[in-house]
């Protein structure tokens, strides 16, 4: 019962600024490939349906859901995972801003998070402290770090509470 | 905040980079995967499995059903897969493993199950009358009674007789639970979500009949709990073990969003009739709470909903009891502040109608039943600093500006509401080991084998022991998550950080002591022949008082101990404390009412909390503000809802059950009361669950005050607040 649709294809990935090319299923996510093709686990698996917001990445410097999009739909883009923002051993000011206002607790969401804020701001979405809001409630958080990553963004975006 | 104390967390370096490995993440050769096939109905059995068409399809490497499952003891913990029976909707009837993810949820899907269906009990309503005393609630009796409080509610010049609802919930941490079973010859390695690595492996060692040395259980990071990665985990995971002993190879099992439903605990939904008597200064003369809820037909749990009720407030005439009815339905568990929770939402809603009967200030009434000592225990308090959180708290949020009317406040079009409410969740601790070593560069290390739930345990057992040996924060390593290290507490019930507390401190004071020793008694070191007590650590060094000599730890240790130096604890609590021991709190709540729409607002919620000693309040501050969001889901947002009919869960999805996000979240003020309790060790009361206790009830009194429209059910929704013009 072989079906070709399901047979493992040569894919090459930008991840980071590095080619991967490995071989996955044409029905693979973006999410499953990162995370047990590239041991890129990083990117967290909250729902695998996109209703929470863990698996946030960058492609193209804009934020998608990786378990709502196919490895085999992102090649030639260039994909930017937690692993990836920041610059060797410098964080990113994001980064930096989340460890200053303890805009974590169990740290599972905080990637996705992290990205969403940094693909909102590369976006131009916020301008106040309200919009913000609006815009980061796809990323679901459960320990309640809500007001510390609002804080965290404002910091960065330079806008006051 | 400019408090020292105020570490960041040691571990969040590692988190904002995507470096922190959690239990899925785990890498291990050869690795397979494993997927469930789970029930539709919530009660019969399985006829027939029919695995063929699975069998052939790519990657299939085996299944586990009744049938070929391997017998395990019963011991405490419920399983799956030891028999055909059905006992709710989304049990497991059987596992597919595979060679990757993908290729075992096609193979799961693949299974033929054939049914045979018996009639269910799945509406809650249609059992009330079935209901039965459970053997306890929570860690408390089932029932309670001082006084005689029916015959003091006939007596009472005001009493109500009230009717509360509080929904199921689901704890829903963000990563969802998985195991990855490894049986080496002589060890069996098991990487698992926990909230407790030695609780899971006595239940992994019980199960599968080995000594506990024969298994090693390690979470270096856990991605929440709440409630739902202890024991109402032992049967997913044991049978994830199961599994890799069935192939005999290392599997990895993850729970989908929908399967952590109904396969990882739920909070109860609640049903409490709640009546009080009062005098006409509104002193209550009597409280009778009597509360039913469902649990499952294979095992028992109830919530002590009727804690709050026993002990918040003085008086001299109360009843309570416990009742549970048997469902075809997910088992209950505990959730963050079970219990206290939903209880308090009750008590705490009928204090404000009581105030409202008596057109009295809620917080007049409160402070005017003020408990000076715990009646239901008999014993006083260990401390107790309600009056003080009444107070901050109300001056912080201006409650003294409130109108006693409802719906006198607006903002527009909207109608403003204040509500408030009483606080306390009981100190809980049991036994705990700890070590804390120097190694040999002059490092610190601490070993202590709990978890970190994102609670901030890393940090505060680094703070502990850097504290008592005064090196730099920078200078300590703490290991957690792992069997190996000594045994340390479960995670959950505000219980851990009461438990390790004195354990890494008597570690801690322990290694000064043999450091001390050290420096005066090594014929090296400059600080030889100096009296001991003339000795003090300070900065990464051991110096003398008396002179300008010292010895820096590193030298002293790369010359005196090459190997290192350890000091282990040890701590038990005193079963026969001879206080009551609460956290206590204070939550006020504003709230905005679209009076037309229905549309419930939460603007501000301030809240004051005296819980003893706190070690960091930089983390105390996000725990409380994620315990008040935990509140702010039960009163406006959460509710599990399983079809009256087929008993499945609706909407078994984070799009359909909703919970607090970032566009909902009211502006939080938090208040930490100084409180040194000489009666707990480490002075330590444990602060996660005291933020969700009081949250719900302070918010449902606030829509009370906006529109005059009275509650009684959780949670409370948009068609509850259409006020009729």
């Amino acid at each position: 019962m072989t079906d070709p649709s399901r047979e493992p294809r040569a894919l090459t990935l930008r991840v980071n600024g590095v080619d991967h090319s490995l071989a996955a299923e044409p029905c693979a996510t973006l999410l499953d490939v990162l995370r047990d093709g590239l041991g890129l686990t990083g990117t967290k698996k909250g729902c695998d349906m996109g209703a929470c917001g863990a698996c946030t990445v960058l492609v193209d410097d804009r934020r998608i859901n990786a378990c709502l999009t196919l490895a085999a739909m992102q090649e030639g883009r260039e994909i930017v995972t937690i692993e990836g923002l920041a610059d060797g051993e410098d964080l990113h000011p994001m980064q930096q801003a989340f460890i200053a206002h303890d805009a974590l607790q169990c740290g599972y969401c905080t990637p996705g998070q992290i990205l969403s804020a940094v693909g909102l701001l590369a976006e131009g979405r916020a301008v106040d402290l309200a919009q913000v809001a609006e815009q980061m409630s796809g990323n679901l958080c459960r320990c309640g770090a809500h007001p510390n990553i609002l804080a965290a963004i404002a910091e960065v975006a330079g806008l006051r509470a | 905040m400019n408090d020292s104390r105020s570490a960041p967390r040691l571990e969040a370096r590692l988190k904002v980079t995507g470096q922190a490995r959690y239990s899925a993440e785990t890498q291990i050769p050869g690795l397979l995967h494993a997927a469930l096939v789970t029930a539709p109905i919530a009660r019969g059995r399985v006829t027939d499995i029919d695995a063929s068409r699975a069998e052939r399809l790519p990657g299939f490497v085996a299944i586990m059903t009744h049938e070929n499952a391997a017998p395990l003891a019963r011991a405490a913990a419920v399983l799956h897969l030891q028999g055909p029976e059905v006992r709710f909707a989304g049990e497991p009837v059987a596992v597919v493993i595979a060679r990757s993810p993908i290729a075992a949820r096609r193979a799961a899907a693949a299974v033929d199950v054939v049914y045979e269906a018996e009639p269910a009990a799945t509406d809650f309503d249609l059992f009330l009358g079935e209901a039965y005393a459970p053997r306890t609630a929570g860690r408390t009796p089932t029932d309670s009674l001082r006084g005689d409080p029916e015959d003091a509610l006939a007596r009472a010049r005001v009493s109500l007789d009230l009717r509360y609802e509080t929904a199921a919930n689901n704890h829903h941490p963000m990563e969802p639970q998985s195991v990855i079973a490894d049986w080496g010859p002589d060890l069996l390695t098991v990487y698992t979500t926990t909230q407790a690595v030695f609780a899971h492996r006595a239940a992994i060692a019980g199960a599968f009949g080995l000594e506990v040395e024969k298994v090693r259980v390690v979470c270096e990071y856990l991605g929440g709990g709440f409630g739902a990665k202890g024991g109402a985990w032992y049967p997913g995971m044991i049978l994830g073990i199961q599994l890799a002993r069935h192939v005999g190879a290392p599997v990895r099992l993850e729970l989908t969003r929908a399967q952590m439903f109904t396969l990882v605990g739920r909070r109860q939904e609640t049903r409490q009739h709640l009546r009080l008597g009062a005098d006409g200064d509104g002193r209550l003369t009597a409280i009778a709470l009597d509360t039913v809820a469902p649990t499952s037909t294979y095992a028992e749990y109830a919530d002590a909903v009727a804690t709050t009720a026993r002990m918040m407030y003085a008086c001299p005439n109360v009843a309570t009891t416990h009742r549970l009815v048997r469902l075809n339905a997910p088992q209950p568990n505990p959730m963050r502040a079970p219990g206290e929770g939903p209880g308090s939402f009750a008590l705490e809603s009928a204090m404000d109608e009581l105030a409202h009967e008596l057109q009295l200030d809620p917080l007049e009434l409160r402070l005017r039943n003020f408990a000076v000592r715990d009646q239901n225990a008999d014993l006083s308090w260990s401390s107790n600093g309600l009056r003080e959180c009444y107070q901050v708290g109300a001056e912080a949020f201006g409650w003294a500006g409130r109108p006693l009317a409802p719906g006198a406040l607006r903002d527009g079009r909207r109608t403003l509401g204040w509500g408030m409410a009483a606080v306390c969740y009981p100190v809980y601790s049991m036994a705990s080991a700890a070590s804390v070593a120097l190694e040999s560069d002059g490092g610190i290390v601490v070993r202590c084998g709990t978890q970190d739930m994102g609670t901030g345990t890393i940090t505060v057992l680094g703070q502990l022991a850097a504290a008592i040996l005064d090196v730099p924060l920078a200078r300590v390593r703490v290991e957690i998550g792992d069997t190996l290290l000594p045994e340390g507490p479960y995670s959950g019930g505000s219980i851990a950080t009461a438990s390790f507390t004195p354990a890494v401190e008597a570690a801690a004071r322990d290694l000064r002591t043999r450091l001390i020793t050290l420096a005066s008694t090594d014929p090296a070191s400059s600080l030889l022949g100096e009296a001991q007590p003339d000795l003090v650590l300070e900065d990464g060094h051991v110096r003398s008082l008396t002179g300008n000599r010292s010895e820096s730890l590193a030298a002293l240790a790369g010359r005196a101990a090459p190997g290192g130096l350890e000091a282990f604890a040890q701590t038990t609590p005193d079963p026969d404390r001879p206080v009551s021991a609460f956290g206590f709190g204070a939550v006020f709540a504003e709230v905005a009412v679209d009076p037309e729409l229905g549309e419930v607002r939460l603007k501000r919620l301030t809240a004051a909390y005296a819980a003893g000693r706190i070690l960091n309040p930089l983390l105390a501050r996000s725990q409380y503000v994620g315990g008040l969001i935990g509140g702010i889901g039960m009163a406006l947002h959460e509710a599990t809802v399983d079809d009256k009919a087929s008993g499945r869960v609706l909407g078994d999805n984070l799009a359909d059950y909703l919970i607090p996000v970032q566009a909902d979240m009211p502006a939080f003020d938090v208040h930490m009361i100084h409180e040194d309790d000489p009666h707990l060790p480490g002075g330590i009361k444990g602060i996660g669950m005291l933020g969700t206790v009081g949250t719900a009830g302070a918010i449902a009194n606030a829509v009370f005050h906006a529109t005059g429209v009275r509650i009684r059910r959780l949670p409370i929704r948009i068609e509850d607040c259409i006020v009729q013009a």
